[in-house]
Protein backbone atom coordinates (compact mmCIF):
# COMPACT_ATOMS: atom_id res chain seq x y z
CA UNK A 1 0.00 0.00 0.00
CA UNK A 2 1.44 3.32 -0.90
CA UNK A 3 2.33 5.72 1.26
CA UNK A 4 1.90 8.78 -1.36
CA UNK A 5 0.67 8.12 -4.70
CA UNK A 6 3.08 8.66 -7.44
CA UNK A 7 0.72 11.05 -9.61
CA UNK A 8 1.89 9.47 -13.01
CA UNK A 9 1.18 5.97 -14.78
CA UNK A 10 3.40 3.32 -15.29
CA UNK A 11 5.15 3.50 -18.15
CA UNK A 12 4.37 6.76 -19.47
CA UNK A 13 7.89 9.02 -19.87
CA UNK A 14 8.84 11.09 -16.99
CA UNK A 15 12.08 12.40 -17.31
CA UNK A 16 13.78 12.87 -21.12
CA UNK A 17 17.18 14.50 -21.12
CA UNK A 18 18.21 15.41 -24.93
CA UNK A 19 21.26 16.46 -25.79
CA UNK A 20 22.17 17.40 -22.17
CA UNK A 21 26.34 19.33 -22.58
CA UNK A 22 27.98 20.35 -19.66
CA UNK A 23 30.83 22.49 -19.92
CA UNK A 24 33.25 23.62 -16.76
CA UNK A 25 35.01 26.28 -17.88
CA UNK A 26 36.67 24.77 -21.15
CA UNK A 27 36.53 21.00 -19.68
CA UNK A 28 33.88 19.08 -20.92
CA UNK A 29 31.65 17.38 -17.85
CA UNK A 30 28.94 15.96 -20.05
CA UNK A 31 28.92 15.17 -23.59
CA UNK A 32 25.66 14.46 -25.98
CA UNK A 33 24.12 12.87 -23.14
CA UNK A 34 20.56 11.55 -23.80
CA UNK A 35 18.68 9.35 -20.92
CA UNK A 36 14.90 8.81 -20.97
CA UNK A 37 13.39 7.68 -17.23
CA UNK A 38 9.71 6.01 -17.63
CA UNK A 39 7.28 5.90 -14.45
CA UNK A 40 8.04 3.92 -11.93
CA UNK A 41 11.05 2.66 -13.12
CA UNK A 42 14.48 2.35 -11.34
CA UNK A 43 17.28 3.94 -13.41
CA UNK A 44 21.04 3.08 -12.51
CA UNK A 45 23.59 5.45 -14.09
CA UNK A 46 26.46 3.35 -13.85
CA UNK A 47 30.40 4.98 -14.35
CA UNK A 48 33.78 5.07 -12.78
CA UNK A 49 35.15 8.57 -11.16
CA UNK A 50 35.28 11.75 -13.21
CA UNK A 51 32.64 10.19 -15.37
CA UNK A 52 29.99 12.94 -15.07
CA UNK A 53 27.79 11.15 -12.69
CA UNK A 54 27.55 13.69 -10.15
CA UNK A 55 27.62 16.74 -12.25
CA UNK A 56 24.45 14.77 -14.57
CA UNK A 57 22.44 14.56 -10.85
CA UNK A 58 23.53 18.52 -10.19
CA UNK A 59 21.87 19.16 -13.08
CA UNK A 60 18.81 17.19 -13.07
CA UNK A 61 18.12 18.71 -9.44
CA UNK A 62 18.15 21.91 -10.96
CA UNK A 63 21.92 22.83 -8.37
CA UNK A 64 24.08 23.62 -11.42
CA UNK A 65 21.80 26.78 -12.54
CA UNK A 66 23.01 27.93 -8.06
CA UNK A 67 26.23 26.53 -8.68
CA UNK A 68 26.39 28.33 -12.15
CA UNK A 69 25.55 31.73 -10.57
CA UNK A 70 27.64 31.95 -7.88
CA UNK A 71 30.72 31.29 -9.79
CA UNK A 72 29.88 33.61 -12.23
CA UNK A 73 29.55 36.10 -9.24
CA UNK A 74 32.88 35.05 -7.91
CA UNK A 75 34.19 35.55 -11.52
CA UNK A 76 35.56 31.72 -11.04
CA UNK A 77 34.63 28.90 -13.44
CA UNK A 78 31.93 29.66 -15.89
CA UNK A 79 29.63 26.88 -16.37
CA UNK A 80 27.87 26.15 -19.57
CA UNK A 81 24.85 23.86 -19.89
CA UNK A 82 23.21 23.10 -23.31
CA UNK A 83 20.56 20.55 -24.05
CA UNK A 84 16.93 20.32 -23.08
CA UNK A 85 15.79 17.77 -20.15
CA UNK A 86 11.69 17.64 -20.25
CA UNK A 87 9.76 16.47 -16.89
CA UNK A 88 6.60 15.36 -17.35
CA UNK A 89 5.77 16.96 -21.03
CA UNK A 90 7.36 20.23 -19.29
CA UNK A 91 10.72 21.85 -20.22
CA UNK A 92 12.37 22.72 -17.01
CA UNK A 93 15.71 23.19 -17.67
CA UNK A 94 15.89 26.47 -16.58
CA UNK A 95 13.44 25.73 -13.42
CA UNK A 96 15.26 26.43 -10.49
CA UNK A 97 16.46 23.78 -7.33
CA UNK A 98 13.51 24.77 -5.38
CA UNK A 99 11.01 24.95 -7.55
CA UNK A 100 12.09 21.76 -8.87
CA UNK A 101 11.96 20.26 -5.39
CA UNK A 102 8.04 21.37 -5.51
CA UNK A 103 7.54 19.64 -8.80
CA UNK A 104 8.87 16.30 -7.07
CA UNK A 105 12.18 16.08 -7.89
CA UNK A 106 14.76 15.45 -4.55
CA UNK A 107 18.20 14.61 -4.58
CA UNK A 108 19.95 13.06 -2.32
CA UNK A 109 23.30 14.22 -2.63
CA UNK A 110 27.00 12.39 -2.21
CA UNK A 111 28.58 11.89 1.31
CA UNK A 112 26.02 12.13 3.55
CA UNK A 113 24.76 15.47 3.06
CA UNK A 114 23.33 15.85 6.64
CA UNK A 115 23.13 18.57 9.22
CA UNK A 116 25.82 17.47 11.46
CA UNK A 117 24.68 19.32 14.65
CA UNK A 118 20.98 18.50 14.79
CA UNK A 119 19.40 15.07 15.78
CA UNK A 120 18.11 12.50 13.32
CA UNK A 121 14.54 13.88 14.55
CA UNK A 122 15.22 17.01 13.45
CA UNK A 123 17.27 16.24 10.25
CA UNK A 124 14.10 14.24 9.19
CA UNK A 125 11.81 16.74 9.98
CA UNK A 126 13.75 19.56 8.15
CA UNK A 127 13.96 17.79 5.08
CA UNK A 128 10.33 17.58 5.16
CA UNK A 129 10.02 21.26 5.19
CA UNK A 130 7.70 21.88 2.36
CA UNK A 131 5.05 18.93 3.64
CA UNK A 132 2.21 19.08 6.15
CA UNK A 133 3.01 18.00 9.75
CA UNK A 134 0.93 14.97 9.17
CA UNK A 135 2.60 14.17 6.02
CA UNK A 136 6.02 14.47 7.66
CA UNK A 137 5.16 11.87 10.68
CA UNK A 138 3.49 9.26 8.47
CA UNK A 139 6.77 9.75 6.28
CA UNK A 140 9.02 9.75 8.79
CA UNK A 141 7.21 6.46 10.55
CA UNK A 142 7.82 5.11 7.10
CA UNK A 143 11.39 6.13 6.59
CA UNK A 144 11.90 4.48 10.29
CA UNK A 145 10.51 1.52 9.24
CA UNK A 146 12.43 1.01 6.09
CA UNK A 147 15.80 1.98 8.36
CA UNK A 148 14.76 0.00 11.59
CA UNK A 149 18.75 0.85 12.49
CA UNK A 150 17.78 4.43 12.90
CA UNK A 151 14.96 4.14 15.40
CA UNK A 152 17.22 3.65 18.75
CA UNK A 153 19.64 6.82 17.21
CA UNK A 154 16.48 9.03 17.06
CA UNK A 155 18.14 11.80 19.62
CA UNK A 156 21.37 11.17 18.51
CA UNK A 157 23.67 14.05 16.66
CA UNK A 158 23.71 13.01 13.25
CA UNK A 159 27.29 14.03 12.66
CA UNK A 160 28.40 11.39 14.92
CA UNK A 161 27.30 8.95 13.56
CA UNK A 162 28.87 6.32 11.07
CA UNK A 163 29.01 6.90 7.76
CA UNK A 164 26.73 3.79 6.81
CA UNK A 165 23.94 5.41 9.66
CA UNK A 166 24.75 8.68 8.01
CA UNK A 167 23.94 7.79 4.50
CA UNK A 168 20.70 5.57 5.72
CA UNK A 169 19.30 9.14 7.30
CA UNK A 170 20.36 11.21 3.61
CA UNK A 171 18.10 8.96 1.94
CA UNK A 172 15.17 9.11 4.72
CA UNK A 173 15.75 12.69 4.70
CA UNK A 174 15.18 12.57 0.83
CA UNK A 175 11.81 10.38 1.26
CA UNK A 176 9.99 12.70 3.87
CA UNK A 177 10.53 15.46 1.17
CA UNK A 178 8.06 12.90 -0.21
CA UNK A 179 9.34 13.06 -3.91
CA UNK A 180 8.51 11.53 -7.49
CA UNK A 181 11.67 11.02 -8.75
CA UNK A 182 14.03 10.85 -6.35
CA UNK A 183 17.93 11.12 -7.54
CA UNK A 184 20.41 9.12 -5.25
CA UNK A 185 24.18 10.20 -5.57
CA UNK A 186 26.33 7.51 -5.16
CA UNK A 187 24.59 6.47 -1.96
CA UNK A 188 26.65 3.66 -1.97
CA UNK A 189 30.18 5.58 -1.68
CA UNK A 190 32.35 4.40 1.42
CA UNK A 191 30.17 2.02 2.95
CA UNK A 192 30.80 -1.63 3.51
CA UNK A 193 29.21 -4.44 1.12
CA UNK A 194 26.35 -5.06 3.98
CA UNK A 195 25.71 -1.73 4.34
CA UNK A 196 25.53 -1.85 0.49
CA UNK A 197 22.87 -4.39 0.94
CA UNK A 198 20.99 -2.75 3.37
CA UNK A 199 20.41 0.21 1.19
CA UNK A 200 20.20 -1.81 -1.98
CA UNK A 201 17.02 -3.61 -0.14
CA UNK A 202 15.28 -0.69 1.18
CA UNK A 203 15.51 1.52 -2.66
CA UNK A 204 14.39 -2.41 -3.77
CA UNK A 205 11.43 -2.32 -1.46
CA UNK A 206 10.84 1.17 -1.84
CA UNK A 207 10.36 0.66 -5.28
CA UNK A 208 7.66 -1.91 -4.47
CA UNK A 209 5.92 0.32 -2.25
CA UNK A 210 5.51 3.56 -2.76
CA UNK A 211 6.38 3.16 -6.14
CA UNK A 212 8.56 6.45 -7.26
CA UNK A 213 10.26 6.54 -9.82
CA UNK A 214 14.33 6.57 -8.67
CA UNK A 215 17.58 7.28 -10.27
CA UNK A 216 20.93 6.20 -9.11
CA UNK A 217 24.15 7.00 -10.12
CA UNK A 218 27.08 4.69 -8.56
CA UNK A 219 30.19 3.06 -9.81
CA UNK A 220 29.66 0.26 -7.55
CA UNK A 221 28.02 -2.09 -10.54
CA UNK A 222 27.95 -5.17 -8.85
CA UNK A 223 25.09 -4.62 -6.12
CA UNK A 224 23.07 -1.91 -8.44
CA UNK A 225 23.29 -3.42 -11.91
CA UNK A 226 20.50 -6.49 -10.06
CA UNK A 227 17.94 -4.10 -9.28
CA UNK A 228 17.64 -1.81 -11.94
CA UNK A 229 14.97 -1.55 -14.89
CA UNK A 230 16.92 0.76 -17.07
CA UNK A 231 20.83 1.30 -16.85
CA UNK A 232 23.16 3.55 -18.55
CA UNK A 233 26.80 3.46 -18.34
CA UNK A 234 28.90 6.55 -18.83
CA UNK A 235 32.41 7.17 -19.03
CA UNK A 236 34.59 10.71 -19.63
CA UNK A 237 30.54 12.27 -20.19
CA UNK A 238 30.23 10.33 -23.01
CA UNK A 239 27.15 7.48 -22.91
CA UNK A 240 28.86 4.19 -24.09
CA UNK A 241 26.07 1.44 -23.41
CA UNK A 242 22.53 1.51 -22.44
CA UNK A 243 20.36 -1.72 -21.59
CA UNK A 244 18.20 -3.26 -19.10
CA UNK A 245 19.57 -4.34 -15.99
CA UNK A 246 20.59 -8.29 -16.88
CA UNK A 247 21.52 -7.06 -20.19
CA UNK A 248 23.78 -5.20 -18.99
CA UNK A 249 25.04 -7.36 -16.59
CA UNK A 250 25.75 -10.03 -19.52
CA UNK A 251 27.77 -8.20 -21.71
CA UNK A 252 31.50 -8.71 -21.93
CA UNK A 253 32.59 -5.42 -21.35
CA UNK A 254 30.74 -4.15 -18.79
CA UNK A 255 32.13 -7.72 -17.11
CA UNK A 256 35.72 -6.93 -17.84
CA UNK A 257 35.18 -3.31 -16.36
CA UNK A 258 33.18 -3.22 -13.70
CA UNK A 259 33.37 -7.04 -12.64
CA UNK A 260 36.77 -7.51 -13.02
CA UNK A 261 35.58 -11.13 -14.09
CA UNK B 1 25.04 25.54 -34.53
CA UNK B 2 25.49 26.62 -30.53
CA UNK B 3 28.41 29.13 -29.58
CA UNK B 4 30.18 29.15 -26.02
CA UNK B 5 32.39 31.50 -24.65
CA UNK B 6 35.84 30.12 -24.02
CA UNK B 7 38.14 31.38 -21.78
CA UNK B 8 41.79 30.92 -22.41
CA UNK B 9 45.65 32.27 -20.76
CA UNK B 10 46.95 34.44 -23.78
CA UNK B 11 49.95 33.11 -25.21
CA UNK B 12 52.32 35.61 -23.91
CA UNK B 13 51.18 34.51 -20.61
CA UNK B 14 51.79 30.48 -20.60
CA UNK B 15 55.49 31.79 -22.22
CA UNK B 16 56.09 33.99 -19.77
CA UNK B 17 55.86 31.62 -17.34
CA UNK B 18 58.76 29.88 -18.51
CA UNK B 19 62.58 30.14 -18.53
CA UNK B 20 62.35 31.79 -22.38
CA UNK B 21 60.53 35.02 -21.04
CA UNK B 22 63.87 36.63 -20.66
CA UNK B 23 64.95 35.88 -24.11
CA UNK B 24 62.00 38.83 -25.37
CA UNK B 25 61.85 42.42 -23.95
CA UNK B 26 57.80 41.93 -24.67
CA UNK B 27 57.63 38.93 -22.65
CA UNK B 28 59.74 40.78 -19.86
CA UNK B 29 57.53 43.52 -19.96
CA UNK B 30 54.38 41.86 -19.66
CA UNK B 31 55.64 39.91 -16.41
CA UNK B 32 57.40 43.32 -14.99
CA UNK B 33 54.90 46.09 -16.13
CA UNK B 34 51.81 44.64 -13.65
CA UNK B 35 54.50 45.30 -10.42
CA UNK B 36 55.92 48.74 -11.91
CA UNK B 37 52.46 50.37 -11.40
CA UNK B 38 52.48 50.76 -8.30
CA UNK B 39 56.43 51.31 -7.29
CA UNK B 40 56.13 54.63 -10.42
CA UNK B 41 52.52 55.56 -9.33
CA UNK B 42 53.66 56.00 -5.57
CA UNK B 43 56.83 57.41 -5.87
CA UNK B 44 56.87 59.52 -8.90
CA UNK B 45 53.82 61.09 -8.14
CA UNK B 46 53.37 61.80 -4.55
CA UNK B 47 55.95 64.65 -4.76
CA UNK B 48 53.96 66.65 -7.63
CA UNK B 49 50.66 66.60 -5.56
CA UNK B 50 49.84 69.64 -3.52
CA UNK B 51 50.48 69.93 0.42
CA UNK B 52 46.68 68.70 0.59
CA UNK B 53 46.58 65.78 -1.06
CA UNK B 54 50.20 64.49 0.12
CA UNK B 55 48.23 64.71 3.19
CA UNK B 56 45.70 62.33 1.62
CA UNK B 57 48.00 60.43 0.87
CA UNK B 58 49.61 59.71 3.40
CA UNK B 59 46.55 58.54 5.20
CA UNK B 60 45.45 56.75 2.48
CA UNK B 61 48.78 54.86 2.52
CA UNK B 62 48.00 54.39 6.15
CA UNK B 63 44.40 52.47 5.37
CA UNK B 64 46.23 50.93 2.69
CA UNK B 65 48.97 49.47 5.12
CA UNK B 66 46.01 48.16 7.66
CA UNK B 67 44.25 46.18 5.13
CA UNK B 68 47.01 44.81 3.87
CA UNK B 69 47.89 43.41 7.31
CA UNK B 70 44.04 42.68 7.88
CA UNK B 71 44.02 40.44 4.34
CA UNK B 72 47.07 38.94 5.64
CA UNK B 73 44.76 37.61 8.99
CA UNK B 74 42.89 36.62 6.73
CA UNK B 75 45.04 34.22 4.56
CA UNK B 76 45.40 32.15 8.32
CA UNK B 77 41.43 32.46 8.03
CA UNK B 78 41.53 34.52 10.77
CA UNK B 79 38.38 37.32 10.29
CA UNK B 80 39.66 39.90 12.41
CA UNK B 81 37.55 43.38 13.23
CA UNK B 82 40.09 44.76 15.15
CA UNK B 83 42.78 46.45 12.87
CA UNK B 84 42.42 49.37 15.57
CA UNK B 85 43.99 47.37 18.71
CA UNK B 86 47.29 47.17 16.23
CA UNK B 87 46.81 50.88 15.35
CA UNK B 88 46.06 51.92 18.70
CA UNK B 89 49.15 50.13 20.05
CA UNK B 90 51.80 51.40 17.52
CA UNK B 91 50.40 54.68 18.37
CA UNK B 92 50.37 53.97 21.89
CA UNK B 93 54.07 52.41 22.02
CA UNK B 94 55.35 55.18 19.81
CA UNK B 95 53.74 58.40 21.52
CA UNK B 96 55.00 57.32 24.84
CA UNK B 97 58.64 56.17 24.09
CA UNK B 98 58.95 59.21 22.28
CA UNK B 99 56.84 61.50 25.49
CA UNK B 100 58.53 59.71 28.56
CA UNK B 101 61.98 58.93 27.20
CA UNK B 102 62.52 61.64 24.53
CA UNK B 103 63.55 59.02 21.84
CA UNK B 104 63.30 60.42 18.23
CA UNK B 105 60.94 58.78 15.48
CA UNK B 106 64.17 56.89 13.88
CA UNK B 107 63.79 54.75 17.45
CA UNK B 108 60.44 55.09 18.31
CA UNK B 109 59.26 53.64 14.66
CA UNK B 110 60.93 50.25 14.83
CA UNK B 111 60.56 49.66 18.38
CA UNK B 112 56.69 50.23 18.27
CA UNK B 113 56.45 48.04 15.48
CA UNK B 114 58.19 44.71 16.84
CA UNK B 115 56.87 45.88 19.91
CA UNK B 116 53.14 46.49 19.18
CA UNK B 117 53.74 43.46 16.93
CA UNK B 118 54.73 41.08 19.82
CA UNK B 119 52.01 42.63 22.50
CA UNK B 120 48.95 42.29 19.73
CA UNK B 121 50.18 38.53 19.65
CA UNK B 122 50.39 37.96 23.33
CA UNK B 123 46.83 39.55 23.21
CA UNK B 124 45.42 37.46 20.84
CA UNK B 125 47.52 34.33 21.76
CA UNK B 126 44.55 32.90 24.05
CA UNK B 127 41.94 33.59 21.10
CA UNK B 128 43.72 32.08 18.39
CA UNK B 129 42.11 28.57 18.36
CA UNK B 130 38.79 30.61 17.68
CA UNK B 131 38.01 31.19 14.16
CA UNK B 132 35.89 32.82 12.36
CA UNK B 133 32.83 35.10 13.92
CA UNK B 134 34.29 34.37 17.12
CA UNK B 135 37.75 35.82 16.60
CA UNK B 136 36.56 38.60 15.34
CA UNK B 137 34.24 39.69 18.17
CA UNK B 138 37.09 39.22 20.39
CA UNK B 139 39.24 41.43 18.21
CA UNK B 140 36.57 44.10 17.79
CA UNK B 141 35.75 44.33 21.34
CA UNK B 142 39.90 44.55 22.47
CA UNK B 143 40.34 48.27 21.46
CA UNK B 144 37.17 49.10 22.68
CA UNK B 145 38.40 47.68 25.80
CA UNK B 146 41.37 49.09 25.85
CA UNK B 147 40.06 52.83 25.11
CA UNK B 148 38.00 52.73 28.04
CA UNK B 149 40.96 51.43 30.20
CA UNK B 150 43.04 54.62 29.66
CA UNK B 151 40.08 56.48 29.82
CA UNK B 152 39.20 55.00 33.74
CA UNK B 153 42.33 54.46 34.74
CA UNK B 154 43.87 58.06 33.29
CA UNK B 155 47.28 56.27 32.20
CA UNK B 156 49.35 57.70 29.22
CA UNK B 157 47.48 60.61 29.54
CA UNK B 158 43.93 60.11 30.13
CA UNK B 159 41.54 61.47 27.63
CA UNK B 160 43.64 64.08 26.15
CA UNK B 161 45.99 61.77 24.93
CA UNK B 162 50.14 62.28 24.72
CA UNK B 163 50.76 65.51 22.70
CA UNK B 164 53.54 67.64 21.62
CA UNK B 165 55.41 64.43 19.82
CA UNK B 166 58.51 64.84 17.57
CA UNK B 167 57.08 65.34 14.11
CA UNK B 168 58.63 64.52 11.12
CA UNK B 169 61.30 66.94 9.08
CA UNK B 170 59.06 67.49 6.44
CA UNK B 171 56.30 66.66 5.26
CA UNK B 172 58.31 65.03 1.63
CA UNK B 173 60.05 62.36 3.78
CA UNK B 174 56.66 61.27 5.75
CA UNK B 175 55.64 60.69 2.09
CA UNK B 176 58.39 58.61 1.09
CA UNK B 177 58.97 56.49 4.33
CA UNK B 178 55.17 55.21 4.21
CA UNK B 179 55.34 54.62 0.46
CA UNK B 180 58.61 52.61 0.77
CA UNK B 181 57.12 50.69 3.52
CA UNK B 182 54.15 49.89 2.00
CA UNK B 183 55.82 48.95 -0.93
CA UNK B 184 57.79 46.95 0.85
CA UNK B 185 55.21 44.91 2.80
CA UNK B 186 53.10 44.45 -0.50
CA UNK B 187 55.96 42.73 -2.71
CA UNK B 188 56.81 40.90 0.95
CA UNK B 189 53.37 39.84 1.66
CA UNK B 190 52.99 38.88 -1.77
CA UNK B 191 56.38 36.86 -1.63
CA UNK B 192 55.59 35.14 1.34
CA UNK B 193 51.89 34.12 0.23
CA UNK B 194 53.53 32.59 -2.79
CA UNK B 195 56.36 30.59 -1.12
CA UNK B 196 55.47 27.37 0.98
CA UNK B 197 55.13 29.61 4.01
CA UNK B 198 52.63 30.96 2.50
CA UNK B 199 50.73 27.45 1.41
CA UNK B 200 50.93 26.40 5.05
CA UNK B 201 48.78 29.21 5.90
CA UNK B 202 46.38 28.96 3.00
CA UNK B 203 45.89 25.62 3.96
CA UNK B 204 45.33 26.77 7.53
CA UNK B 205 42.15 28.77 5.90
CA UNK B 206 41.09 26.04 3.98
CA UNK B 207 41.01 23.23 6.30
CA UNK B 208 43.14 23.57 9.45
CA UNK B 209 42.70 19.74 10.61
CA UNK B 210 44.30 18.79 7.57
CA UNK B 211 47.22 20.90 8.19
CA UNK B 212 47.20 19.45 11.43
CA UNK B 213 47.35 15.99 10.07
CA UNK B 214 50.66 16.94 8.16
CA UNK B 215 52.42 17.61 11.53
CA UNK B 216 51.87 21.29 11.44
CA UNK B 217 51.90 23.41 14.65
CA UNK B 218 48.57 26.01 13.14
CA UNK B 219 48.78 27.84 16.63
CA UNK B 220 52.48 28.64 16.07
CA UNK B 221 51.98 29.62 12.23
CA UNK B 222 48.73 31.73 13.61
CA UNK B 223 50.63 33.51 16.13
CA UNK B 224 53.30 33.85 13.07
CA UNK B 225 50.85 35.53 10.82
CA UNK B 226 49.33 37.64 13.72
CA UNK B 227 53.06 38.87 14.53
CA UNK B 228 53.24 39.69 11.16
CA UNK B 229 50.18 41.64 10.15
CA UNK B 230 50.06 43.29 13.80
CA UNK B 231 53.76 44.36 13.21
CA UNK B 232 52.20 46.34 10.14
CA UNK B 233 49.61 47.35 11.49
CA UNK B 234 51.38 48.53 14.56
CA UNK B 235 54.17 50.41 12.42
CA UNK B 236 50.73 51.81 10.57
CA UNK B 237 49.72 53.72 13.80
CA UNK B 238 53.62 54.45 15.05
CA UNK B 239 53.68 56.27 11.97
CA UNK B 240 50.34 58.31 12.10
CA UNK B 241 51.34 59.27 15.73
CA UNK B 242 54.17 60.98 14.58
CA UNK B 243 52.39 62.25 11.34
CA UNK B 244 50.01 64.02 13.77
CA UNK B 245 52.43 64.45 17.10
CA UNK B 246 49.18 63.47 18.95
CA UNK B 247 48.64 59.79 20.02
CA UNK B 248 45.19 59.03 22.25
CA UNK B 249 42.23 57.15 22.59
CA UNK B 250 41.23 57.97 18.95
CA UNK B 251 43.70 55.71 17.72
CA UNK B 252 41.15 52.69 18.65
CA UNK B 253 38.68 54.31 16.75
CA UNK B 254 36.43 52.02 15.08
CA UNK B 255 37.60 53.93 11.35
CA UNK B 256 40.72 52.32 11.94
CA UNK B 257 38.51 48.59 11.88
CA UNK B 258 36.07 49.00 9.62
CA UNK B 259 37.76 50.94 6.57
CA UNK B 260 40.53 48.35 6.17
CA UNK B 261 37.99 45.87 5.82
CA UNK B 262 35.88 47.78 3.19
CA UNK B 263 38.80 48.17 0.95
CA UNK B 264 40.05 44.85 1.20
CA UNK B 265 36.40 43.62 -0.05
CA UNK B 266 36.49 46.13 -3.04
CA UNK B 267 39.52 45.43 -4.11
CA UNK B 268 39.91 41.46 -3.94
CA UNK B 269 40.56 39.73 -0.94
CA UNK B 270 43.87 37.56 -0.86
CA UNK B 271 46.00 39.58 -3.12
CA UNK B 272 47.12 42.38 -1.36
CA UNK B 273 47.42 44.53 -4.55
CA UNK B 274 43.71 44.55 -4.10
CA UNK B 275 43.54 45.95 -0.59
CA UNK B 276 46.03 48.35 -1.63
CA UNK B 277 43.89 49.48 -4.72
CA UNK B 278 40.43 49.94 -2.54
CA UNK B 279 42.22 51.68 -0.21
CA UNK B 280 43.68 53.83 -2.95
CA UNK B 281 39.49 54.33 -4.27
CA UNK B 282 37.35 54.74 -1.23
CA UNK B 283 39.73 57.10 1.56
CA UNK B 284 40.07 59.52 -1.67
CA UNK B 285 36.96 58.98 -2.28
CA UNK B 286 35.57 59.93 1.06
CA UNK B 287 37.88 63.02 0.91
CA UNK B 288 36.44 63.99 -2.61
CA UNK B 289 33.09 63.87 -1.27
CA UNK B 290 33.79 65.77 1.40
CA UNK B 291 31.98 68.82 -0.69
CA UNK B 292 28.44 66.87 -0.41
CA UNK B 293 28.56 67.56 3.56
CA UNK B 294 25.63 64.99 4.99
CA UNK B 295 25.31 63.33 2.02
CA UNK B 296 28.55 62.03 1.84
CA UNK B 297 28.00 58.97 3.58
CA UNK B 298 24.99 58.04 1.41
CA UNK B 299 27.11 58.23 -1.36
CA UNK B 300 30.00 56.51 0.14
CA UNK B 301 28.03 54.11 1.08
CA UNK B 302 26.27 53.62 -2.61
CA UNK B 303 29.74 53.31 -4.26
CA UNK B 304 30.73 50.65 -2.08
CA UNK B 305 27.33 48.62 -2.99
CA UNK B 306 28.06 49.24 -6.67
CA UNK B 307 31.46 48.19 -6.41
CA UNK B 308 30.88 44.90 -4.20
CA UNK B 309 27.65 44.03 -6.61
CA UNK B 310 29.34 44.75 -9.78
CA UNK B 311 32.36 43.31 -9.25
CA UNK B 312 31.73 40.67 -6.23
CA UNK B 313 35.31 39.21 -6.31
CA UNK B 314 37.09 42.40 -6.15
CA UNK B 315 38.70 44.98 -8.37
CA UNK B 316 42.49 43.16 -8.51
CA UNK B 317 41.50 39.67 -9.15
CA UNK B 318 38.99 41.49 -12.00
CA UNK B 319 42.02 43.15 -13.92
CA UNK B 320 44.44 40.00 -13.40
CA UNK B 321 42.16 38.11 -14.96
CA UNK B 322 41.77 40.59 -18.21
CA UNK B 323 45.14 40.51 -18.22
CA UNK B 324 45.74 37.21 -18.47
CA UNK B 325 43.10 35.64 -20.36
CA UNK B 326 41.13 36.14 -23.45
CA UNK B 327 37.48 35.17 -24.46
CA UNK B 328 36.03 33.91 -27.53
CA UNK B 329 33.31 32.24 -28.95
CA UNK B 330 33.72 29.01 -30.07
CA UNK B 331 31.47 26.13 -31.75
CA UNK B 332 29.93 23.52 -29.70
CA UNK B 333 28.92 20.58 -31.09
Amino acid sequence: MPIWEARGTEEEMMLEVQNLMVFFENALALNDFEMEVREGQVVGVIGSNSAGKTTLMNTLSGLIIDMRIKEKRRGGQRITVYGKIVYRGEDITETRPTERVRKGIVLCRERHPIFPESDVLQNLRMAGYLRKKAEIRETIAYVFDLFPALIPLKSRKAGFMSGGEQQMLAVGMALVARPQLLLLDEPLLGLSPMMQQILVEAITHLKARSGITVVISEQFARPVLPMIDFGYIIENGMLTLTGTGPELMDNPEVKAAYFGV
Amino acid sequence: MKKRKERIDRGIKVRAQDIFALTSYREMLYLLVPGAIPVVGLLCFAPMLSNYWREVIISTAIYALLAISWDMLMCAGLLSLGQSLFFGIGSYLAGSLNHYLGLPPILTIPLATIGGGLICTLLLLPVLRLRGIYFAMVTLVLPLMLSRLVEATRILGGTEGLTGLTPFPNQLTAVFLIQIVLLVTLFGFRRIKGSDYGLVITGISDNDRSVMSAGINIQWYKAQVVFLGASVGSFAGAFGTHMDMFAGMPGFALDYSIMPVAAAVVGGVGTFFGPLIGAFILVPLSEALRALGALRIVFYGLFLVIFVVGIPEGIFPYIQRKYQQVERWVDVT
